[in-house]
């Protein structure tokens, strides 16, 4: 039996919004599959890091906490995908939007005020933008790739946390410790439900999501990010100039992913520690496409991947199963993802033999 | 500095250029072909646990070093069959790519952290490598002469023989090949297992050549690097020895700065250790002021092929 | 003696598309046969299948007599058919030489490769430097290579894909010589065209497809152009219909002196370029492919801004610093010669693809937000007026035939009401229906008052269409003619670049 791929007249919608859904359940399957080849209680594993987090209500503020960076990050990555903007350093702007959180949480520190709140999430969103603007100014003057950039970008911005933490903000009580001194009242983010760790970052993120949406699908800058991610030429021709286009991806994306970075280190962390780096600029691209470069889907993809890390966390504890195992089921999403897009613009045909009757 | 320092330091530099040299080498075939792997990252790691295993349990580098240049072409064949034979985007399908070599490694890694390798002896006798200069010449592993003479291969590859011809011409007119009658999925099928193997080997350098033992991530970008410095070298090999030899040289100057004393200590220690990537993004830009980079890339790069009938 | 070719009940389907139904014709040895069609009759799939590029889906391919299975290009070249591609097959970044050597199937060393192209091009008169880049010769010289690579082969069928639609009408001459010296010993041709007066020049025979289906096979020296027309259209040829009496206006778009820069590997900028459109003139701009057409409507329509204000004038207002949506809000509108990517988005609906040029001339944005109910009602009525054969506003443009998007694209501006509408190659690819209705509607739109111009590489078309005619050559414009004044030859000769042609054309009747 043989299979052809045949052109589709449209692409399929139905396909667009099925796949990542099949590319889950694929994911579930052929990873229970594999880790029980290679020794684990494989649909124990899927089990506990797709389902429990779901069932178990103890875990939902976990859930909360977790999508709420993936979902601002992914929804500012899925804007900039969208314009064909590779902005992959997320992390990096994340990280430096967090230490110009910190640093004004550092220099207000024992200061009371509503505005020091707001004053960090500035803060943190002009660092993002500012990290991003070294791609975009750099690909827009010199055509530099951007991929590249804002990724070394990345590296560099985690030895800026080290060497910042170590020597100038370093907490001067901390032990030696290098980290800095935990915020004050006034620069941590409140909690809005009372006995959770669920804090106001979680309904921003939502919100987010919303505000995206709309602005993509009905306003002129959608409509910019995506002609001129579709066709840059057909972009031009409109009249939409395609490095003003690159620089609003950068800044949007950069601006979310410091917002993430700071509502993280004002929330959870409540001070800058070497380990803040969590990847969330990482998986946020998984976000992005899981997403379908869509906002809304970003919001679902985004509970989806926080699902695997709550997950990847309790199997740790109660099957043992590694914590990498959760970043293996995360790039299989993708792949399997990635691998099914071919039925948005394509049908497989089966091949009738007599099609190939062999003549001499 | 007197002879036997510069000659320490030398060493340290070819030894920390020859993993980004050959996995650079691997990705400059791939894009000549037209294809854009930005897995290499993660064709590394999973190259440099599967090296790292088989030296724990054989001790035979050169078994190791055929280890990870499998596991770079298994990994490299699932890049492969996604954008080749299905057409998926290349730029998302590359960061997988790396995304799950970084999670495949750190779980095979996972039960053998601390526990050491030995890594890989000089190819020569040690008598050879007596001699300042003979040590210069004759000092050291065999990866560091094959990444040599990979270079002259590739470049006389691409230029001097037929299949390199038809391998260019399928990187710059894809439909043109096709349609007299070459098979482009073929030959970028076998250019992307040939720069997966070319990462893998790269990884398995890393236990092998620099630290004997496995950590998570332990390629640490010079994956990225490596892209970044075909870019760099305009996608000829020649250039390429010297880009990976500049990065080289910045590595070391880390070294021994961590090392502490001397000159190199005043700079933070965070500094040098940004130095690579910051210098990374330094080469590409200086590369686009000299002149507009993407003149010289094969025109086909990172374009999904469909033959148009 | 038995056929070289022979052909019988061939069929081809695509999705959606019958290609090829039951076709069957034969060539002999020596013959001249042409393969006659409008595009999409289906005539490319054919020589596809007879090179291997595709299977047929029923059908026998016989040659000298023998049924065989042309499996891939190799098998084809194994058999003798060498193709030269309408799309040159060639690789721009590398040397003549190297593209000949890709196209050679045998292992041959080098320097008797170089011996032996150099002895076919000696002997056909197709001189060229095997060494060059691809990417330094003119279009004329690179069909040589793809020539001269298919004679090494010494092949028993030629096939030429529209081979003329890239050279001026000297160099067509010069390669009909070469064609008749290869019949004359013994090579066949299938020489495919939808150039009557061509086919009656040069072929014995003529086999004419419509719509996938063969319709006649006639001797094109019999026919007049008139019946093969008829035959390859169907229904009766449509004219262009004119008003009487037109009159011209004042000058309304006025280019002087305008120029571009180089920008990327093979662009060819415009120099100092200089001519004025009147309202209610069509102003034709004919020339061969790559001579700095695209440069010239990308600096009218604002996608490459001057640095000089009055280079681009409209009712004497400045407008060469503005962009494009500056030009076109001041009633300037542009149709690029490429439809799908640059004049329209593929993976757009067709009401999104109205925006990209409508949206400021027609409200369908208020205070950044988009007006999808407007752009809505715009793009039904440019279906309905231009008869676009979709299923509605939320079809994606990619999912058009390429003459159905050009009439999208052309009424989409058109409907605009602009009062200087520039175009490139209106009619390329479209189909005889479809292009008698895109130049009825140009020459409508004309008539209230726009000016008008038409960059075209069918001086055919320009002949028919335009009131006032120049020649770009190598980013230079000609002095502009009265269409009724100027020869074929003179054209000719400007476009192959002989700029001092004009005692030439007093000594040539017109």
């Amino acid at each position: 039996m043989q299979f052809r791929l045949e052109k589709r007249r449209e692409p399929s919608r139905f396909m667009l919004y099925a796949t990542p859904v099949a590319a889950v359940l694929l994911t579930m399957l052929l990873g229970g599959i594999i880790f029980s080849l290679i020794g684990y209680n494989g649909f124990g594993a899927v089990r506990e890091i797709f389902l429990t987090p779901l069932t178990n209500p103890y875990k939902w503020q976990d859930l909360g906490v977790k999508a709420a960076p993936l979902i601002i990050i992914g929804v500012g990555l899925s804007i900039a995908y969208r314009a064909n903007v590779w902005n992959i350093g997320a992390e990096g702007q994340y990280i430096i939007g967090g230490l110009a959180g910190t640093g004004v949480a550092l220099a207000t520190w024992g200061m009371t005020g509503w505005w020091i709140l707001p004053l960090m999430v500035l803060a943190g969103m002009a660092g993002g933008m500012a990290y991003a603007s070294i791609p975009a100014l750099l690909k827009t003057r010199l055509n530099v790739n951007e991929i590249l950039t804002s990724l070394m970008l990345t590296y560099a911005s985690v030895q800026l946390i080290y060497y910042l933490i170590r020597a100038p903000w370093k907490d001067p009580m901390g032990m030696g410790f290098p980290q800095t001194r935990l915020f004050s009242e006034a620069a941590r983010l409140p909690t809005i439900i009372p006995g959770t760790i669920v804090h106001l970052g979680v309904p921003m993120a939502v919100l987010v999501g919303f505000i995206a949406w709309f602005v993509m699908t009905r306003t002129v800058f959608g409509y910019r990010m995506r002609v001129v991610g579709a066709a840059p030429s057909a972009a031009r021709y409109g009249g939409f100039s395609e490095n003003k286009t690159i620089w609003l991806a950068m800044l949007v994306s950069g601006g979310l992913a410091g917002l993430a970075g700071v509502l993280e280190v004002a929330g959870p962390f409540q001070r800058m520690v070497p380990g803040f780096p969590t990847n969330y600029g990482f998986t946020a691209i998984i976000v992005a496409f899981l997403g379908r470069l869509n906002p809304l889907g970003v919001i679902v993809a985004g509970v989806v991947l926080a699902i695997t890390f709550v997950g990847g966390e309790v199997a740790q504890t109660t099957i043992g199963l590694p914590n990498a195992a959760t970043g293996i089921f995360q790039a299989m999403m993708l792949f399997f993802l990635l691998a099914a897009d071919i039925l948005i613009k394509y049908r497989v045909r089966r091949v009738t033999h007599q099609a190939s009757v062999e003549t001499a | 500095m007197d002879l036997t320092l510069a000659i320490a330091i030398l060493v340290t530099v070819v030894g920390a250029s020859t993993p980004i040299l050959i996995a650079a080498l691997g990705e400059l075939v791939v894009e000549r072909s037209g294809v854009l792997n930005l897995g290499v990252e993660g064709m590394m790691l999973i190259g440099a646990i599967a090296g790292f295993v088989v030296q724990f349990h054989t001790g035979n580098p050169y078994l190791a070093l055929l280890a990870g240049a499998a596991a770079g072409v298994m990994a490299s064949l699932i890049f492969g069959f996604l954008t080749l034979s299905l057409s998926a985007n290349q730029t998302a399908t590359g960061l997988a790519l790396t995304i799950f070599g970084t999670g495949f490694s750190a779980l095979a890694g996972s039960s053998y952290s601390a526990r050491p390798v030995t890594l890989m002896q000089p190819l020569f006798p040690v008598e050879l490598a007596t001699h300042p200069i003979g040590k210069v010449l004759f000092g050291y592993a065999f990866p560091i002469y094959f990444s040599f003479i990979m270079v002259v291969a590739i470049w006389y590859f691409l230029h001097k023989t037929r299949a390199g011809l038809i391998l260019r011409a399928v990187g710059e007119n894809d439909q043109s090949a096709h349609s007299i009658g070459y098979s482009v999925t073929g030959v970028r099928y076998l250019a992307v297992m040939f720069g997966g193997a070319m990462a893998g080997i790269a990884g398995a350098c890393f236990p092998l050549l620099l630290t004997p033992q496995w950590a998570e991530r332990m390629t640490a970008g010079r994956g990225w690097i490596a892209v970044a410095l075909v870019v760099f070298a305009s996608w000829k090999p020649f250039r390429l020895l010297a880009g990976a030899y500049l990065f080289g040289l910045v590595m070391t100057m880390e070294l021994y700065a961590k090392a502490g004393g001397g000159p190199l200590s005043v700079i933070p220690s965070e500094v040098w250790a940004a130095m690579p990537y910051l210098a990374t993004i330094a080469v590409l830009v200086l590369i686009s002021i000299r002149r507009d980079a993407s003149t010289n890339a094969p025109a086909c790069l990172g374009k999904p092929f469909l033959p148009a009938n | 003696m038995p056929y070289r070719l022979e052909l019988t009940g061939i069929t081809k389907r695509f999705p959606g598309v019958l290609a090829n139904d039951n076709v069957s014709f034969a060539v002999k040895p020596g013959e001249i046969h042409a393969l006659l069609g409008e595009n999409g009759a289906g005539k490319s799939t054919l020589v596809k299948m007879i090179y291997g590029i595709m299977q047929p889906d029923a059908g026998e391919i016989r040659w000298d007599g023998q049924v065989v299975n042309i499996a891939n290009p190799k098998d084809a070249r194994r058999l003798g058919v060498g193709m030269v591609f309408q799309h040159f097959s060639l690789f721009e970044a590398l040397t003549v030489f190297e593209n000949i050597a890709l196209g050679m199937d045998a292992k041959i060393p080098p320097r008797e490769l170089e011996a032996r192209i150099r002895a076919v091009m000696t002997k056909y008169g197709l001189l060229l430097d095997p060494h060059r880049t691809v990417a330094t010769l003119s279009v004329g010289e690179r069909q040589r290579i793809e020539i001269v690579r298919a004679l090494l082969l010494d092949p028993k069928l030629l096939i030429m894909d529209e081979p003329t639609s890239v050279l001026t009408p000297q160099e067509v001459e010069a390669l009909f010589v070469v064609l008749r010296l290869l019949a004359q010993q013994g090579c066949s041709i299938l020489y495919i065209s939808h150039k009557l007066h061509e086919i009656k020049a040069l072929c014995d025979t003529a086999t004419i497809l419509r719509a996938g289906k063969l319709v006649d096979t006639c001797d094109p020296r019999e026919e007049t152009s008139r019946s093969m027309a008829e035959k390859m259209i169907g229904a009766g040829l449509r004219d262009i219909v004119r008003s009487e009496g037109r009159t011209m206006g004042l000058p309304k778009l006025v280019v002087s002196r305008l120029s571009t820069h180089k920008t990327g590997h093979f662009d060819v900028p415009v120099n100092d370029v200089s001519f004025s459109v009147r309202a209610g003139e069509i102003f034709g701009i004919a020339g061969v492919a790559g001579n700095g057409q695209n440069a010239l409507l990308d600096a009218l329509s604002g996608e490459i801004v001057s640095d000089d204000k009055d280079a681009v004038t409209l009712d004497g207002n400045p407008l060469g610093l503005l962009g494009t949506t500056k030009r076109r809000k001041r009633g300037l509108c542009a149709v690029p010669e490429e439809r799908n990517g640059h004049a329209a988005v593929g993976d757009f609906t067709l009401s999104d693809n109205s925006v990209l040029t409508a949206r400021d001339r027609l409200g369908m944005v208020i205070m950044g937000l988009l007006n999808s109910g407007a752009a809505k009602t715009y793009t039904g009525r440019v279906i309905a007026d231009f008869a676009v054969k979709a299923l509605g506003p939320a079809s994606t443009a990619g999912s058009l035939s390429g003459g159905n998007l050009q009439k999208f694209i052309m009424g989409r501006e058109i409907l605009q009401k602009p009062s200087v509408l520039v175009v490139s190659q209106p009619t390329w690819g479209v189909d005889a229906g479809a292009a008698a209705a895109i130049h009825q509607a140009l020459v409508d739109l004309a008539a209230a008052g726009s000016a008008i111009v038409v960059i075209s590489q069918d001086l055919d078309e320009l002949l028919a269409l335009s009131d006032t005619l120049a020649v770009i050559n190598m980013g230079q414009l000609s002095a502009s003619r009265a269409v009724g004044d100027v020869s074929v030859e003179e054209i000719g000769l400007l476009m192959g670049g002989v700029h001092q042609s004009v005692e030439a054309s007093d000594a040539v009747p017109a």
